[in-house]
């Protein structure tokens, strides 16, 4: 084992530490025997360091790395996706541990290391992941350092200091090119979609769907409102417009079914009083936005659709930042055209009589559409309908006969449903909505955060002169949900977030946990708006809002003039510290020792060099011999001695400040 | 500090010191004031170990040694040399003195005529001997180490200013501790009489010292200090003339020397402490209002100088 023995142990461990960090983060992703994986690998290495095991030779490593793969196949069931790959890039990360013979074998693990620091942001970017990525990154360049300190001791924290000292220096360039430093597109791009399910809203519901959702305690989006934050009954997010009914399963229209004519938003002419407000969205892999009803952006890349939603072309794969403006009171699509009007009101035929039937009676009853709106809410209101998180299932046929007439239990998007194919059957047009209502407002910055929880379905429909108007059956039957949000109108049933006993949202009761939890997300917001929602078209706003206009040349002198200047910067406090000190500074430290002294009670003697001085000092202080004259002999050595390194002076000098004044507490 | 170590010096010292009973300090200066290239005054009353001292110096160090006894009717000549006349081949002959030789040992200089003193004090600071128009190079090493009496003895002629300052060092050696003294008369004086002493130093590691003293670093303090016991002399007083360069000069490199022989490779405060009063105070002179000899003002220049 001669190789082995040119790599200095502390850089061994200093690997080896840095491997089992990375590892840490994506252990919830990966099958338990890469951990095994690791564990042995680690256990090998060392031993073959103490020259008890040989490390394997070529044909094992074959053996092995085949093994990891057909591990990974068997695990994933396929080695393409984000999960698989990352799993097998870790796995050999791992089994690279045991070919590192050499120096350089060293550093192509460590350099490894740092890009497998970079697969944790593929499944989070946030803050604490950044932290702990920073410490990863800490810990790395540690082992590099530690790789050239041979014969190191094993308790020299020297290469954690210098390492840490480096990434400091490095730190401002980094702010620099990560504001700077044009984000150029992937040159080709893998499949990044994740295999585990994103939470969150579909562009289809079934009954039951919402229910679900409002299982989890994610955090869908943020909001922060540049006025006052609207009442929470205020609050509708739309999200999806589901205006055709397939068998069970309400969905969007998708893009091809609308009629080129019809795709463009119709020309709205606003109203009212509006906000504005600002949204990070965690990703959804999805395509639309939320906001409330009437909504414009002015976020380049972000479009309006024909049924007036956000909408944006590329995919949400990362937060995303967006602002939004919204008129309320505006009417929308006062004149309906003769295709939307048709799509709004088709109904898949022979379906759910029972309903029909109730809806003409009600219609009947109520005379106008307006009317028959509060007949059908009133209806809800008063027969025995409950509104509940656990709503039994419903069958695939007529399964709003059987809602309406059998079960009548249900969650929001059963009540919208029903109320969607009523006012349809008798040929109001109208339409779901799915989204989500309300939100938490977080006094610490005043944002709102909306979480998956607060997802919501509720209707839309047409009338003649007032065009889309929103209903929400679900307010009828549960008016708590509307005005205080689910876990109030859940609390008799006790089934608010069952599934999530550790949420910090189930200990809002606690004070200092909700105070600890709502600062945190404080910071997550100004972090999303600050870090992770800053991609290749915020930099252009950015820069544009710094230049004026964008060019090639202006944006590359702003780059080079930053880097040049926080580089230039951070080398004249690196020079700073090496600067020569004029010696009258240590000659006046030496005059400050003796100063000390003489306070404390040694009678001045004229004429009397320090060292006599120190010698008087040692009889006087028997106990801090070492003390005093180890420091008469650095400052004697700085004042009058020859061979002096330059480096460092400026530490040097404070320390004999330091050490000087530590004289003042001789005892 | 390379070859020559701290070690070799001590031995020399101890060599030295084993005939001039309690005499170390002593020994140690005018050790110093050799290896620092410098000539020797050794002052004091008759009888005290002057003569034995400088004996004792020519041997340790190895080299070849001549002893002048200074009287009141010496001749340049008796020390130079001179040519005489021979008749075998018609021709005159130059016959060196004993100032050709590496130690001289001048005894009682003061009681030679100020002529005389000036002609040995020229080859001091010339090392070399012109005479009859011929120069004539002095060996190399070349030390004198003269002694005299206290200049209030009768019969003397004190030698001037100028040229006391050609002397490195100027030390005393005062009456021996009792104890010391009780040794001495124990052996009878046996050490004295069949002095015989070891060669501590040749002359290569001598040369290599030499060197190593040119390699002793002086820091900025150190020579702010060295100026400010300067600046002190030439203003006030009590001094009738301060220190000149020279004698600036020769308080460092005896400093760098004494810090050499204490195996430092650079100069403190307390080296020129140790040194100041041989070096300095045969060059100062006491000013009208100032009522003390040389030492009293080197005492001053000490109490008032700050070191830091």
């Amino acid at each position: 084992m001669k190789q082995a023995e040119q790599l200095p142990r502390p850089a061994l461990l200093w690997i080896i530490l840095a491997q089992g960090l990375l590892l840490l983060p994506h252990l919830e992703r990966l099958p338990i025997w890469v951990g095994a994986v690791y564990v042995s690998a680690f256990i090998w290495r060392v031993q073959a360091f103490r020259g008890r095991v040989e490390l394997p030779g070529r044909w094992l490593k074959v053996a092995l790395s085949g093994a990891a793969a057909g591990g990974i196949v068997l695990s994933f069931g396929s080695l393409l996706g984000m999960e698989p790959m990352v799993a097998f890039l870790l796995t050999a990360f791992a089994l690279k541990l045991t070919e590192m013979r050499s120096r350089k074998d060293a550093y192509i693990v460590v350099f490894l290391g740092y890009f497998v620091c970079l697969t944790a942001f593929l499944f989070s970017q946030g803050l604490l992941m950044v932290l702990y990525a920073l410490l990863l990154i800490w810990v790395l360049t540690t082992a590099l350092v530690s790789i050239h300190r041979p014969a190191a001791r094993l308790r020299d924290l020297r290469p954690l200091r210098l390492s840490g000292a480096m990434l400091l220096q490095a730190f401002p360039l980094m702010l620099v090119l990560f504001f700077l430093f044009p984000r150029i597109g992937p040159l080709w791009s893998v499949p990044l979609k994740s295999h585990t399910a994103k939470t969150g809203m579909s562009d289809t519901l079934s009954p039951g769907d919402i229910s679900q959702l409002s299982q989890s305690a994610a955090v869908a989006f943020r909001v922060q409102f540049t006025g006052d934050i609207p009442p929470a009954q205020e609050l509708y997010w739309r999200g999806l417009v589901m205006s055709a009914l397939d068998g069970n399963t309400w969905r969007a229209l998708r893009y091809f079914e609308v009629p080129p004519a019809e795709r463009r938003e119709p020309r709205v002419t606003t109203q009212g009083p509006s906000t504005e407000y600002s949204v990070i969205m965690e990703p959804t892999q999805q395509n639309w936005l939320y906001a409330l009803r009437y909504a414009n952006s002015p976020t380049s890349g972000v479009m309006e659709l024909s049924d007036y939603r956000l909408y944006s072309p590329v995919i949400i794969e990362n937060e995303y930042l967006y602002r939004a403006r919204s008129w309320p009171d505006t009417p929308l699509e006062e004149r309906i055209g003769d295709w939307r009007r048709e799509t709004e009101l088709r109904l898949p035929p022979e379906t759910n009589p029972r309903t029909r039937d109730l809806a003409r009676q009600l219609l009947a009853r109520a005379g106008s559409p307006e009317a028959f709106v509060d007949e059908v809410l009133a209806y809800f209101r008063t027969e025995a309908f409950f509104y509940t998180l656990q709503p039994p299932l419903l069958g695939d046929a007529d399964t709003m006969d059987r809602f309406l007439f059998e079960t009548r239990r249900g969650f929001c998007e059963h009540y919208a449903y029903a109320f969607a194919v009523m006012a349809r059957s008798v040929g109001i047009p109208a339409r779901i909505v799915g989204g989500y209502l309300g939100g938490e407002i977080n006094p610490v910055n005043r944002t709102v955060i909306v979480h998956q929880f607060d997802a919501h379905a509720w209707n839309e429909i047409w009338l003649d002169g007032q065009g889309w108007v929103r209903v929400d059956p679900t307010a009828a039957v549960a008016p708590d949900r509307i005005l205080y949000g689910l876990e109030r109108a859940v609390a008799a049933e006790g089934s608010f977030l069952v599934d999530s006993p550790l949420s910090p949202l189930r200990f809002r009761g606690v004070g200092w946990i909700n105070t600890l939890r709502l600062r945190y997300d404080a910071l997550t917001f100004e972090w999303q708006s600050w870090v992770t929602s800053f991609d290749g078209q915020a930099q252009v706003d950015f820069l544009r809002g710094v230049l004026g206009e964008i060019s090639v040349s202006r944006s590359l002198a702003v780059l080079l003039g930053s880097g040049v200047l926080t580089m230039g910067l951070v080398s004249l406090l690196l020079f700073r510290d090496r600067r020569r000190i004029p010696r009258p500074a240590f000659e006046q430290e030496l005059h400050r020792y003796q100063q000390v002294l003489w306070r404390r009670g040694l009678e001045p003697i004229a004429g009397e060099t320090p060292a006599q001085l120190t010698e008087r000092a040692v009889e006087r202080w028997p106990g801090q011999e070492e003390q005093i004259s180890s420091l008469y002999r650095a400052l004697a050595s700085l004042v009058y001695g020859g061979r002096h390194s330059y480096v460092d002076q400026q530490r040097q000098l404070r320390e004999m400040r330091r050490r000087v004044r530590s004289l003042t507490f001789l005892h | 500090m390379s070859a020559p170590g701290k070690a070799l010096i001590d031995t020399a010292v101890n060599e030295v010191a084993s005939v001039l009973l309690g005499k170390e300090p002593q020994v140690r200066l005018a050790l110093c004031c050799l290896l620092a290239d410098g000539h020797l005054l050794i002052e004091d009353l008759p009888g005290m170990g002057k003569t034995t001292l400088s004996h004792a110096l020519a041997q340790v160090l190895g080299l070849s040694y001549k002893r002048v006894q200074f009287t009141s009717d010496l001749l340049p000549a008796d020390i130079l040399g001179l040519s005489i006349y021979h008749r075998e081949d018609n021709s005159f002959r130059f016959h060196p003195g004993p100032v050709f030789t590496q130690v001289l040992l001048a005894d009682e200089i003061n009681r030679s005529t100020p002529r005389t003193q000036s002609a040995l004090l020229e080859a001091m600071a010339e090392r070399q001997v012109t005479l009859e128009g011929e120069t004539r190079e002095l060996p190399e090493p070349f030390f004198v180490i003269a002694t005299q009496n206290p200049l209030e003895q009768s019969g003397t002629y004190p030698l001037p200013e100028s040229q006391l300052d050609r002397f490195l060092m100027r030390i005393e050696l005062g009456y021996p501790a009792p104890g010391a003294e009780r040794e001495m008369l124990r052996s009878m004086g046996q050490s004295l009489k069949q002095m015989s002493l070891r060669r501590c130093i040749d002359e290569a590691q001598l040369k290599q010292i030499r060197q190593a003293v040119d390699g002793v670093h002086a820091s900025d303090s150190l020579l702010d200090y060295i100026q400010r016991i300067a600046g002190r002399s030439r203003q006030g007083g009590e001094f009738a003339v301060g220190l000149s360069p020279r004698g600036v000069l020769a308080l460092l490199k005896s400093a760098k020397t004494w810090a050499l022989m204490d195996d430092r490779d650079h100069v403190l405060p307390d080296d020129v402490q140790a040194v100041l009063p041989a070096v300095t105070a045969h060059r100062l002179q006491p000013g009208g209002s100032f009522s003390g000899d040389g030492l009293a003002l080197v005492a001053l220049l000490h109490r008032e100088v700050d070191v830091v």
